[in-house]
This record gives C-alpha cells, sequence and structure tokens, in this order.
C-alpha cells in the first residue's frame, strides 16, 4: 500500500549534540572526509547531501504517545491520511458495510476530529492513497480496481473540495495504487504506481499537473518486481520502491545533468534486506544533512490480524551507491508509511497492528557501538539496531487495547494523524 | 479426454472448456482459487497434455512423464468424484494444470513419485504457463496399497509463488495425507475418501498463513443410483473482491490477505441412474449443501455477516451430468502411479484398447460401465 507525504519542512534549528565518539564502530565505513564536505556526488552535482551528523544521540526509552481523541469510520474501512492546516483527509478502502469510495474530510481544530463533510468518488470500487499539494491548494485521491485513476480536486474551499479533473488511460488500468505528489523545478507533478494485472507488469506513470484541470502524463514505464508500490519526490530526485527490486534513486530534474520527470535517469539502486520494498521517505535533517532515506517494507500479512516488515535505514550520501546502513524492528507487528518531523529529527511511522512508532532519526544512523549491531548473513551486511540504539521514542495506541490497524500517519504542527483502517482517525500528541 | 500408447511410449491428453462454457466460474459457495471467489475457476483449456514412456524392470514398473498436467500431490482431482460441487480445498489439496516433468515407480503395494513443475498458477483458460519457471517447485507423493481397494498416500510439495505470475509472491509448502476406498461389482461401487491438507505461505521466511482442510465423503452406488454425502472443514484465505463480488485481483496488489475463514461444510447428492444411448449418458443429480462460515486464524477483516448478510447458508444444485465416450474414472496419475482399479478389471496403462483404434490404449478410465460418473 502506501505512504504519505505532505507538508512541513523544516523549520527550526535542532539541538544536535555534537559528542561522538571514536570508540564507536563505524560501518560502513564513511566516505566523506572534511575536506569533501558538504557532500555532493559526481554523478549528481547539484545535490549537496550536507555534511555528515558526528553527533551522538542519548538513548530513550519509549514512552506511549497521548491519545487526545478519535473521529470514528465504521462504516467504512479507512485508508491514507493528508492533514492541512485544520483539515484532513481520510480515504477509504475495500468494502465493508458500505463501499471504500468515500473521501472523509475532518476538522482538526480540537481534540477529537469532527467529520465535516465527505465525497463520493464515483467510479470506483476502493481509493487509497491521498496527498495535499505543498501549498494547501489541491488534493489528489487515487482509485483502483475499477478504471485506475487519479481524481484532482480544488480545495479553495478545503472542508468542501471541488472536483477539478480525472486522469485515466490505459496506462493506469487496473489501478492506481498511490500517487504522490510533489514539485521539479517549480512545477507540480503526480507519480503514479500502477498495479500489475495478469501477464501485465506494474507500470510508473508521471504526470504534468501544472494544470490541474488538464493533467498531461508525461512519462510511464514498466517498474517494480512484481509491483512498484510508491515513490517520493524531492530536490529533483525520485525515490522509487520496487518491492523485490529495491529501492532506486532517479534524476528527474535535481541533479543539473539535463533529467527531466519526462526523461528521468537512474542513479542507483539498493536492495534492502529482505525486499518488499514499499515506502520511502528521503529525511532532510535540521542541520540540512539529506543523506539518509527510509524505506518500509511490507512484508505478508492479514489485514485487521497481524503483519510484519522492518523500517530500512539506506545512506544515500553516493546515489549511485547507496548502502543500507541500520533498521528498525518491531516483534509482530509491520510498519506501512511513514510521515518525519524533519525539525526535531522524529520518524513517526504506521505499523499496522503494532500502533504509531516514534523513532528518533537525528545524527548519525550508520554508527553504533558493536553491541548496537546486528548481522545478516545472508546480505553479509552488518546493520546498526535503532531499537537496540534506544532511538524508539514512543508508542501509540498499542496501549488501548482495542484492536487497532494503522494504515498512515501525518506529523503537522506538533500533532499526529493516524488513520486506523478498523476505527476511523486518531489524533495523538507529537513525541517532541 | 484421450489417451494414446504405441509399445512403451504413452500420451494423454484432457482438453477442458468450461474457459466457453462458464468463464465467469461455477457458483460455488465458500469455492477459490485463480482469482475466483465462491465460484469454481474454469479450467485450463489444455487440462492435461502429457507424453511418457513405462516400462518394467522384474517387478518395478517404471514411467516418465513430461508435459502439462496434475502434479503428483494429493488427492484425485474433484471433476472425477462422485459431487458435482468441488470441495474448499481444492487448492489445498491438488496442484494442477503446471507444465512438469513426473516420475514413478511402483514396486508391489508402494507407488513413489517426484515431480517438477512451474509454481505460477493458469491466469485464464487461455493463458499459457511460465515456461521460465519450469523446475522452481516440486512435489512428491507416496502411495501405499495396503489391501484390496484400499489406497494411502502422503504427499508434500513446495510451490513457488502461485498467485504471481512472474515470481515474488507468497510461497507455499503443502502437505497432504488420504485413504481412499473403493470397491467396485458390476453392479455397484463403494467409495469413500478422508483427507487432510495443509498449506502455509510465506515469504523470505515469514509465515503468513497456515491453512487446513479435513474432509470425508463417502458414496454408495446400487443399480446405478449414486448416494453420497460430504462434509468438510476447511480454511480459505480471504482477499479484496474487486467490483464484481466473485472475483479477486490476480496478481494481487501485494502479498496481505484480508484474514482466514474457516468453512464447514455438510453436502449430500444423489444421482439417478444414467440414461443410456451408446456412447452417451446422462445421470440427473441433486445436491444439497449446508454451509457455516465461522472467523479463522487470523481472522483479520473477514466478516461473513457482512460479506453475505449471514454466516449459515444453502447451496442447491441440480443439473444433469452429461457425457460421450469415456471419462477419467480418477484424475492426477500417471503412468506408474495409476492405481489399478481392483474390480473392475481395469489395470495400469495399456490395459484398455480404445475402441475404433486400434493399437491405441485407454489408461486409467472406464466407458460405460454400471455405476461411472
Amino acid at each position: 500500500m502506501h505512504r504519505r507525504l505532505s507538508a512541513l519542512l523544516v523549520a527550526a534549528a535542532a539541538s544536535l549534540c555534537a559528542c561522538g565518539s571514536d570508540s564507536h564502530v563505524v560501518n560502513p565505513p564513511d566516505t566523506t572526509t572534511g575536506s569533501n564536505e558538504p557532500l555532493t556526488s559526481a554523478a549528481c552535482p547539484g545535490v549537496n547531501f550536507g555534511v555528515r551528523p558526528t553527533s551522538a544521540v542519548p538513548a530513550s526509552t519509549a514512552a506511549a504517545l497521548q491519545v487526545l481523541g478519535l473521529g470514528g469510520e465504521t462504516a467504512r474501512y479507512s485508508a491514507e491520511v493528508a492533514a492541512h492546516g485544520t483539515t484532513a483527509y481520510t480515504t477509504t478502502w475495500g468494502t465493508r458495510s458500505a463501499v471504500g469510495n468515500k473521501i472523509d474530510i475532518w476538522d482538526v481544530t480540537g481534540s477529537t476530529p469532527t467529520l465535516v463533510d465527505s465525497v463520493i468518488v464515483t467510479g470506483a470500487s476502493t481509493l487509497g492513497d491521498v496527498a495535499v499539494s505543498d501549498d494547501g491548494k489541491l488534493l489528489v485521491v487515487a482509485t483502483e480496481r475499477s478504471g485506475g485513476s487519479i481524481v484532482v480536486f480544488d480545495l479553495a474551499d478545503p472542508r468542501h473540495p471541488r472536483q477539478l479533473s480525472r486522469f485515466t488511460n490505459q496506462d493506469t488500468d487496473p489501478g492506481v495504487h498511490t500517487a504522490e505528489i510533489g514539485r521539479v523545478n517549480g512545477k507540480l507533478y503526480g507519480f503514479l504506481s500502477i498495479d500489475p494485472v495478469g501477464s501485465i507488469h506494474a507500470r510508473l506513470v508521471i504526470v504534468d499537473l501544472s494544470d490541474p484541470s488538464n493533467p498531461q502524463q508525461v512519462y510511464s514505464k514498466v517498474a517494480g518486481n512484481p509491483y512498484v508500490h510508491d515513490t517520493f519526490v524531492r530536490d529533483g530526485l525520485l525515490f522509487v520502491a520496487l518491492w523485490d527490486d529495491g529501492m532506486e534513486i532517479w534524476d528527474v530534474g535535481g541533479c543539473g545533468n539535463g533529467a527531466t520527470p519526462a526523461a528521468p535517469r537512474v542513479l542507483g539502486n539498493v536492495h534492502t534486506i529482505g525486499g518488499q520494498v514499499h515506502n520511502i521517505w528521503w529525511y532532510h535533517d535540521a542541520s540540512g544533512g539529506k543523506r539518509f532515506a527510509f524505506v518500509g517494507q511490507e512484508g505478508p500479512g492479514s489485514v485487521g490480524s497481524s503483519s510484519v516488515g522492518d523500517i530500512h535505514v539506506v545512506d544515500i550520501s553516493d546515489p549511485t551507491a547507496p548502502k543500507e546502513v541500520a533498521f528498525y524492528h518491531v516483534d509482530g507487528a509491520g510498519t506501512h508509511n511513514f510521515t518525519v518531523d524533519e525539525a526535531n529529527g522524529v520518524l513517526y511511522a504506521a505499523y499496522y497492528n503494532g500502533g504509531v512508532r516514534a523513532i528518533d532519526v537525528r545524527g548519525d544512523l550508520k554508527t553504533c557501538l558493536p553491541s548496537q549491531q546486528n548481522f545478516n548473513s545472508s546480505a553479509n551486511t552488518t546493520r546498526c539496531d535503532l531499537r537496540v540504539m534506544g532511538r524508539e521514542l514512543g508508542v501509540g495506541l498499542v496501549e488501548l487495547n482495542r484492536g487497532v490497524y494503522v494504515w498512515g500517519v501525518q506529523y503537522l504542527a506538533g500533532t499526529i494523524y493516524a488513520s486506523d483502517m478498523v476505527n476511523g482517525i486518531w489524533k495523538l500528541k507529537a513525541a517532541k | 479426454m484421450a489417451h494414446a500408447g504405441w509399445r512403451s511410449i504413452h500420451g494423454v491428453l484432457t482438453l477442458n472448456f468450461e474457459g466457453l462454457t462458464q468463464e465467469r466460474g461455477e457458483l460455488s459457495t465458500g469455492a477459490y482459487g485463480e482469482g475466483y471467489v465462491d465460484r469454481r475457476h474454469p479450467h485450463a483449456y489444455v487440462h492435461e497434455l502429457l507424453a511418457g514412456v513405462e516400462d518394467s524392470i522384474g517387478k518395478q514398473h517404471l514411467s516418465l512423464y513430461a508435459g502439462r498436467g496434475f502434479a503428483p500431490f494429493g488427492s484425485d482431482d474433484p471433476m472425477t468424484r462422485p459431487f458435482e460441487k468441488y470441495p474448499v480445498n481444492h487448492h489445498l489439496a491438488q496442484i494442477l494444470e503446471r507444465v512438469l516433468v513426473v516420475g514413478a515407480a511402483r514396486v508391489g503395494p508402494l507407488i513413489g513419485e517426484f515431480g517438477v513443475f512451474n509454481g505460477d498458477e493458469p491466469l485464464s483458460p487461455g493463458s499459457p504457463p511460465k515456461y521460465s519457471r519450469f523446475a522452481d517447485s516440486w512435489s512428491s507423493r507416496l502411495t501405499l496399497l495396503p489391501a484390496r481397494f484400499v489406497e494411502i498416500a502422503a504427499s508434500v510439495a513446495r510451490v513457488k509463488s502461485p498467485e504471481v505470475p512472474d515470481g515474488h509472491g507468497l510461497d507455499q509448502d503443502k502437505w497432504d495425507f488420504y485413504t481412499r476406498y473403493d470397491r467396485r461389482t458390476s453392479d455397484s461401487r463403494v467409495y469413500g475418501l478422508a483427507e487432510w491438507a495443509h498449506t502455509s505461505e510465506h515469504a523470505t521466511g515469514v509465515l503468513t498463513t497456515s491453512l487446513s482442510s479435513w474432509l470425508g465423503e463417502a458414496a454408495v452406488c446400487k443399480r446405478d443410483v449414486i448416494a453420497g454425502a460430504r462434509l468438510e472443514v476447511a480454511d480459505r484465505p480471504e482477499e479484496e473482491p474487486l467490483t464484481d463480488p466473485f472475483r479477486t485481483p490476480r496478481p494481487p496488489s501485494d502479498l496481505s490477505n484480508l484474514g482466514v475463514s474457516r468453512w464447514t461444510t455438510l453436502t449430500g447428492a444423489l444421482s439417478a441412474p444414467r440414461l443410456l444411448k451408446s456412447w452417451f449418458s446422462a445421470r440427473p443429480f441433486v445436491e444439497v449443501a449446508r454451509i457455516h462460515v465461522a472467523p479463522g486464524d487470523p481472522p483479520g477483516l473477514f466478516d461473513a455477516n457482512l460479506r453475505y448478510g449471514t454466516s449459515w447458508m444453502w447451496m442447491y444444485s441440480v443439473g444433469v451430468r452429461l457425457k460421450v465416450g469415456a471419462i477419467h474414472d480418477r484424475m492426477g496419475r500417471y503412468g506408474a502411479a495409476v492405481v489399478p482399479e481392483t474390480g473392475t478389471g481395469t489395470r495400469s496403462n495399456g490395459s484398455h484398447d480404445m475402441p475404433g483404434m486400434p493399437g491405441m490404449s485407454m489408461p486409467g478410465h472406464s466407458t460405460n460401465a454400471v455405476c461411472t460418473l
């Protein structure tokens, strides 16, 4: 399924503690030195990956994330969440007592999200991904299985979206699994991950949304093995989740080498351990570092009951040769979509039956003590274990003992919004 | 269906036109597989097409077959059993329509089989197999014939990514154990089958779903009237239906399911004597099934009351089984693995001459003997 992006980038500087210790084992060896920082890559001179984090982050003990309120949805299964300002949008999925063709619109001003309106998307048997553009003007929803499409809404009145257009063609069948939106050199694009069907392979489609009333396809390519599940676009780089083909980094205009969304160029690929690459977040830390991407692995599970899959940390400081350096694992649950409070360096992950997890991602994530390392023999790789490093800051919703299955999360101004397939939308207080 | 043989070389061909006659599948509450739910899927047009060699060395009967057909696993295909409706466990207890090479050896009362095949199941009646995946999966079956009319078989299989043709889907570890009794006389038949089947689905070493089934079925035939009963408890993996509630996405969009449901089905069947006309026969039948569906383990999101409005259902089937020529008495075994049918005189391959085709033989099937389907 997917991930969520949206919003809120950096504002404040984080208080990173520069107290690294040489006694810590570095693995794999860092490729940077003081003489080549801030780091750029010859393959992508347009992107500055920032200085190497040198801080040591004190270990934390996970605390319960405070639940502020629940906006209930029990007629349909809730799917992804996107929030902007004082409004949140949740899609619905599958069939419960009603078909998952509705977008719920929530007033999230108070502690308890209040349903203020809804939109039925016609011609859809299920929805999935939802995204709000960075300027808050557009809402984009992906539809699956009864003719794949994206539906673009005008948010001039955020509580009452107005449909502007619907983009569908033969490349979007049988369904748009995720639709990520982002700007490349100032122009808004949609990045659509298309389901496979029969012997027809999965596909990535890129759509120019600069005229949201008239989206135009600019690129289409078979991708993924067997799925392409999601993308993440930022600074002209596109990160593509190719399932068992790993994570690929594409230049779509950020490197300054002539690539565009219509003519992307592959920079590099990494096969994270276990494959099943589902979603990605390229993390920009508060001090300007851009060296790590977080990769969500979606293993097999039973929706509503069980899940598996880790968060993998990939060092992308050399985008032509990204390397997995760390991971986060939860026994008995698997990750789904992410959001990151980049100012405070906290990643929030939807963890299905494991609720919401808050992880401290400040500092150098690939440096840890030997006791905090984990060797994977099949991949012949040693990685830092974020849990053993004491990076788990908080756990949300699990303590309620009412059965949750969290699809998506979004951080917004000190608050976490979590879409729970079985209960609706939760509002929680952020860990920091 | 046709069998042919010349000296030690044999061929098997079964064409199946369900893709034309029941494109949407056959309504069958609880059934699933190959992208169908609550309908049995139509089989591939080329259900079986194999060529093989057989020979005997001393007391050993050996065979090697290659082509498209049944992997050596589990019990007989339900098509040749005395019930019209397939059991829920069809995809737990049979592996069909694969490109395979299967070797078999029979020594006294013991039959051993081993086969390699492509793990991907058909996407549609006309879709070709993924030849590039040949031999990514295997199965083996050991059968003991301890007494006349009785066989006991145990099977194991490792099937790679059956639901995702390009691979990287869930893999299956499968086990099956059955005991079968089939006594035939010139005017009667007593049949029974008790079976346990289990499939574990996993990816990268992580177990995601365990599916089990218990099945017991019996039938008696006298004066060409067949009465039968079947009790089955079987797990079904639940998937999100498409707009068509009887179809699920193929391939699925990820490795998850909606949980497991447990189906308990009690079926009673009665078939009237056949109306016979030369090579044509028509056998009227009626079947009534009482069905209960409950949450399995894990229950996931599946809720029978949401899906069906109830957890208790009836299923009625009335029809006429039409037959022209001969059909398999059993299906799913080749060469040395074919179990001799005591009581009717049928032996292993090469036992019957095909009428009108001198030199051609018809293994493992019968014509219009009393109590055949």
